[in-house]
């Protein structure tokens, strides 16, 4: 695993000569070491696990869990009970908001995990079998799905499972995995050349052990950076589903709050709006913030710079 | 003549995608939409009444023999009748996507025109504090939801400050048309602008680092001309396509939202309806057309590149 990719990459001069004393560090103590050195990661990746304290105590029911309950009276101001103030419905909205971070945390993770699975696997067959007809039937596949306008890709296949609360992560899914993919494809396809890969051939490995043992622990740092990218893709798209009646269904989440909310913020009343406005802000921050240093540790172009 | 073989060739290469993507809103959308049967029957059909309506509806035909119905539709764009106004489903497209398209140009424009500028600036400064700034707001920009901002603009132009009009579309000249889509137009570069500004300054900072840039510094060649001559137009490829693949997701999801937002009557706002209604004639017509729509914009964009790159191989057919 600590193999020094980055420095087999230099390809027919490394077959050459004699193999270079690998540096000091592997890729990835060398991106940790950079990484640390970020403090805008280092924050974005502190407010990351602050929601996901949040999202865990959410889980075990240590707060959040009387998210639904009515009858505290519409529009309570923030106070002691209620820190953030009540709905129209009255219900408490940091409540509210505690439980739709865990909302958040499911929908970005399963899609997160399943589309970075599926984009590592096809990705990884795509680039090794490339330009046979594996890959040209991948490739086919990748160019549907993306062409298809991803909120009405949502629509039609809630439409087809008749409003199935699972329509939008098979949606994300199925429209995420495509750029991952694509990355792996091109890193395979560098990949494949390498003598390690060939060693491997040589012995006479099957492809499919090739791929599992070899290849994809080499694209590790890709799936990494594109699963958070995923992730806070899923939860923007969340909220905008929710707003358009594609999203959660029989729970709570961000974008639920903010549709709600514009009822009543015609009414003047902005606390429901703006509570749930700067918790999807904080977490995306967050995320966006950890997503760049970490694509900018794990970039190999960057080694030895 | 080559460059008309090139241009065929492309057409020739996007057939399979078209199938793709026509096959799925297909049985999405059709194959495995509502069965609509008994919506026409009356209480108590006899089993004769069924058949009659599902050969009506067409639901005893082969697989294929539908899909081939739905390709004349959408050849056609003969849709049939909307469920719920009863409409003609292209009467209401050409209605409504004129709107949409007023509605979402000037800030597709501006968004990408202010992208590509701050991109330029942040590139040229790179590593500087102008360069750390616009960056930091970009991110700050990324982070902010759609659906947010549109809310957020709304209460700030239209009640605290009172300047613009939030809800509906009463255009009748230039005068009332700037008045209608400013707004939008600000809540749609307010979100786009971010993620343009990321990704034209990395293209345009690898444009930068090449070796013919680095010889006109040398020659003392002024900082526009640079900009403009050996940078910009080198990053032309790249620019053009990021432009034309955003496209649909920004006049989608913009129309979408906005319209559904504002009540301005466009295609988003009857696609947003057909959502929530269920009105399948409409959102076949409006899924099929635009997944179509998107390919031939690849195919565009592939033809696109002859025009800015001669140096783009005419033999080899490749979409993307």
């Amino acid at each position: 695993m600590s193999l020094p990719v980055q420095d087999l990459n230099t390809g027919a001069d490394a077959r050459l000569g004699p193999v270079r004393k690998p540096p000091r560090h592997s890729l990835w103590g060398r991106a940790i070491d950079r990484f640390a050195a970020d403090r805008a990661a280092i924050a974005g990746l502190a407010m990351v696990a602050g929601f996901f304290v949040i999202a865990l105590g959410a889980w075990l029911g240590w707060w959040g869990d009387n998210w639904a309950e009515t009858g505290s009276g519409q529009w309570q101001p923030p106070s002691a009970e209620h820190w953030f103030g009540t709905t129209i419905l009255g219900q408490d909205i940091f409540a509210r908001a505690l439980f739709s971070t865990r909302t958040a945390f499911e929908i970005g993770m399963i899609v997160a995990l399943v589309s970075t699975v599926l984009g590592a696997l096809f990705g990884a067959l795509s680039g090794y079998f490339a330009h046979t007809i594996v890959d040209g039937v991948i490739l086919w596949l990748k160019g549907v799905l993306d062409s298809i306008p991803f909120y009405l890709f949502v629509a039609a296949i809630a439409f087809a499972l008749e409003g199935n609360p699972w329509a939008m992560h098979i949606a994300m899914i199925a429209t995420f995995w495509t750029t991952t993919a694509r990355l792996v494809r091109g890193e395979v396809i560098k990949l494949k050349n390498l003598e390690f890969i060939e060693a491997a051939r040589a012995i006479g490995l099957h492809p499919l052990t090739i791929i599992g043992r070899h290849i994809v622990p080499n694209t590790f740092h890709i799936l990494l950076v594109q699963a958070t990218i995923v992730f806070v893709a899923a939860i923007k798209s969340e909220v905008i589903l929710s707003f358009l009646g594609l999203g959660v269904q029989d729970s709570v989440s961000w974008g639920l709050m903010i549709a709600e909310s514009t009822t009543e913020v015609t009414a003047g009343r902005y606390m429901n709006f703006i509570v749930a406005s700067s918790f999807l802000f904080a977490l995306v921050m967050g995320f966006n913030l950890f997503a760049d240093g970490l694509q900018d540790a794990l970039d190999p172009k960057r080694s030895g710079r | 003549m080559e460059f008309l073989q090139y241009t065929v060739r492309k057409l020739v290469g996007g057939i399979p995608l078209i199938i793709g993507v026509t096959l799925i809103s297909f049985v999405l959308m059709v194959y495995f939409g509502p069965d609509k049967t008994y919506e026409l029957l009356s209480k108590n059909p006899t089993a004769a009444e069924i058949e009659q309506v599902r050969t009506q509806l067409g639901y005893d035909q082969p697989f294929w023999v539908r899909y081939g119905e739905y390709l004349k539709e959408l050849a056609t764009l003969e849709f049939g009748y909307s469920d719920s106004t009863g409409e003609r489903v292209s009467s209401i497209l050409g209605r409504t996507v004129p709107v949409s398209l007023l509605l979402l140009a000037p800030g597709f424009v501006l968004g990408n025109l202010l992208g590509i500028v701050l991109g330029l600036v942040a590139a040229w400064h790179r590593g500087g504090w102008i360069d750390k700034t616009i960056m930091s707001f970009a991110v700050v920009g990324m982070s902010i939801s759609f659906l947010v901002v549109i809310i957020a603009f709304q209460i700030l132009f239209g009640v605290v400050l009172g300047w613009f009009p939030v809800r509906g579309w009463n255009v009748y000249g230039p005068a009332s048309y700037l008045h209608y889509v400013t707004v939008p137009t600000l809540a749609s570069v307010f979100v786009t602008l971010g993620y343009n500004t990321r990704f034209f300054r990395a293209v345009l900072v690898e444009e930068m680092g090449r070796d013919h840039v680095r010889t006109a510094r040398a020659f003392g060649a002024g900082a526009v001309e640079i900009l403009w001559k050996n940078v910009l137009m080198n990053a032309m490829i790249p620019i053009v396509t990021r432009v034309m693949f955003s496209i649909p997701l920004v006049v989608i999801s913009g129309s979408l939202l906005i319209e559904s937002y504002f009540g301005i009557p466009g295609v988003g706002k009857v696609t947003y309806d057909a959502i929530t209604s269920g009105d399948q004639p409409i959102l076949k017509a409006v899924v099929g057309l635009t997944a179509v729509l998107f390919v031939l914009i690849l195919i565009v964009n592939d033809i696109l590149y002859k025009v800015f790159d001669p140096r783009v191989s005419l033999g080899r057919v490749s979409l993307k």
